[in-house]
């Protein structure tokens, strides 16, 4: 017999039996170590938007699914997803939904760029990351610095820098936290928005009043007027007011007009999407014309300084 | 002691000196596509160097037993059908197609393993493993192999195909780790739009490499250090 015969024979023989051994292997190997998965996680899943943006603390949707079926956490805390989707968890696992309120990033500064003071020229690199690392960039080391890193995280686009300070439309904020984690300063936190509107402390100064006026017009000086009236609602966290969302009724408005009034700063500030009575009350109000880019000017030669 | 110098010239050469990523340029797309973060990096690079273990392991067997020029299986099966002893049958042209067989069905295997026995592991490793199947600094290490396998003047023994598979998966882990951490340093740079992702990527890859070139000619000092060493 020729070389050439037997070497192919024993070729295609060597891959044959291989391919024969490996899958018999294999094919014991899935049954032996078979793990049995919760059928359930498929389906969650699915429900769940699939935005991975990480809103719910989880590192992304197919673990929130995971953690959802081994009943470690609520149905609610899916932001993107919304009321529908809480529903469709809650179908699919057999439960009630609770009580879910939808988190949305809120500001805790809101000195617009000339109302900080002490602020000295910079010409670094436009990020907040860069800026931060820059003493003196403003007098405020705690309140936001304008150069949009939130705006950049955004997915949704969500977040606009307007007068230097970043603002958030919360008709598209969805609550992912992408800006909380990116602002170098920490002051994005998540509220729970138990009603449109929601009352929040919009300044992140821990300073004593005279370094905060020193630095700042509109700022908290820590006077605890607030926490006077309402010292359940209101706890003091050093000489910045922190407000208790657990406490928190929006029905009770009284409570909370009388937070209002009290402070001298001005210093509690109702953000979310406007009701239909504030947009009755400035229906007849004359916005001011809309603002065209000029392309002249919007060539970006900010971004290379090499 | 001869042996102990070579088998420890063969890890340095496969680590540094040689290094797969940035020598052969072989496991290029792990390189640049796990290499965001240190922490996901090294994980990816501890899976590789398994990985490459265990697969180099069952291909050397195979080229040994089968595939490589003078092999007992197909001689015998020559010799039994009448065969002069004088001929030899070289199955080696089907290294390519068994490597990546017996690679792609060891990860398959190691992972339904790893996830029965291991859940932590398989939950760290989880991604990163079916990513491996094709990985071609898998391959290249069992070809590597196989090279020294085809002339019988210096035929090499399952301890150097060990020590060049395992000296490869650390070095492929040293070069993303150190890729990693240069990338994270650089999301702080102002690099100039057009490089911004990739470009820069590969910028510094090449860098790295011109670096890794100053390890050549190590293995002639690593050599008398170690004589006189072992001695």
């Amino acid at each position: 017999m020729p070389t050439t015969t037997v070497a192919l024979a024993l070729a295609a023989a060597v891959l044959g039996l291989l391919a024969i051994a490996m899958g018999f292997v294999l094919g014991w190997a899935s049954r032996k170590f078979h793990v049995a998965a919760d059928p359930r996680v498929e389906l969650l899943q699915a429900a769940l938007p699939g935005a991975n943006c990480g809103g719910c603390g989880y590192v992304g949707c197919s673990e929130y699914a995971g953690a959802l079926a081994e009943g470690d956490t609520t149905v609610g805390l899916c932001a993107p997803g919304g009321g529908d989707c809480a529903q469709k968890l809650a179908d699919i696992l057999g439960v009630e939904v609770t009580e879910s309120c939808p988190y949305r990033a809120v500001v805790h500064c809101s000195a617009h760029r000339d109302q900080r003071l002490q602020r000295a020229d910079y010409d670094g690199e436009r990020t907040c990351v860069s800026a931060n690392l820059v003493a003196g960039v403003q007098g405020c080391t705690y309140g936001c610095l304008g150069f949009g890193d939130c705006a950049q995280a955004c997915k949704y686009g969500a977040i606009e820098i307007v007068g230097g300070l970043s603002t958030i439309n919360y008709e598209k904020c969805v609550g992912c936290g992408a800006c909380s984690r990116v602002c170098p300063r920490n002051i994005i936190t998540l509220v729970p928005f138990k009603a449109e509107r929601m009352m929040v402390v919009a300044c992140s100064n821990a300073d004593a009043a005279a370094d905060v006026r020193a630095v700042c017009e509109v700022g908290c000086i820590g006077c605890k007027a607030c926490a006077r009236v309402a010292p359940e609602l209101v706890t003091m966290g050093g000489a910045l007011p922190q407000i208790n969302y657990d406490l928190y009724n929006p029905e009770e408005s009284e409570a909370l007009e009388s937070v209002l009034e009290k402070c001298p700063r001005k210093r509690y500030l109702f953000v979310g999407r406007p009701t239909a009575e504030d947009l009755a009350a400035v229906a007849d109000e004359e916005l001011p014309e809309a603002v065209t880019a000029d392309f002249k000017t919007t060539v970006d030669d900010t971004e290379w300084r090499g | 002691m001869e042996t102990l110098t070579a088998l420890i010239l063969i890890f340095i050469g496969a680590a540094l000196i040689n290094n797969f990523v940035l020598h052969y340029f072989v496991g290029i797309c792990p390189f640049l596509g796990v290499s965001r973060r240190v922490d996901t990096a090294f994980g990816m690079g501890c899976a590789v160097t398994f990985v490459i273990s265990i697969s180099t392991l069952l291909n050397w067997t195979f080229t040994h037993f089968i595939l490589r020029p003078g092999a007992p299986l197909p001689a015998w099966v020559w010799q039994s059908l009448g065969g002069s002893a004088q001929t030899q049958i070289d199955l080696s042209v089907l290294s390519y197609i068994i490597y990546i067989f017996v690679i792609a069905s060891s990860v398959q295997f190691v992972e339904m393993y790893v996830r029965r026995f291991f859940p932590p592991l398989y939950k760290s490793f989880g991604v990163f493993l079916p990513l491996i199947t094709t990985n071609c600094a898998i391959l290249f290490a069992s070809l590597e192999v196989l090279k020294h396998m085809q002339d019988s003047t210096e035929l090499w023994g399952l301890p150097q195909a060990l020590a060049l598979a395992l000296g490869g998966g650390i070095g492929f882990t040293l070069a993303i780790a150190l890729m990693a951490g240069i990338r994270e340093e650089l999301d702080l740079c102002d690099v100039p739009r057009a490089l911004r992702g990739a470009g820069i990527a590969l910028i510094v890859a090449g860098i790295m490499a011109m670096a890794f070139m100053g390890f050549t000619g190590v293995e002639k000092g690593v050599e008398t250090a170690l004589g006189s060493l072992l001695r």
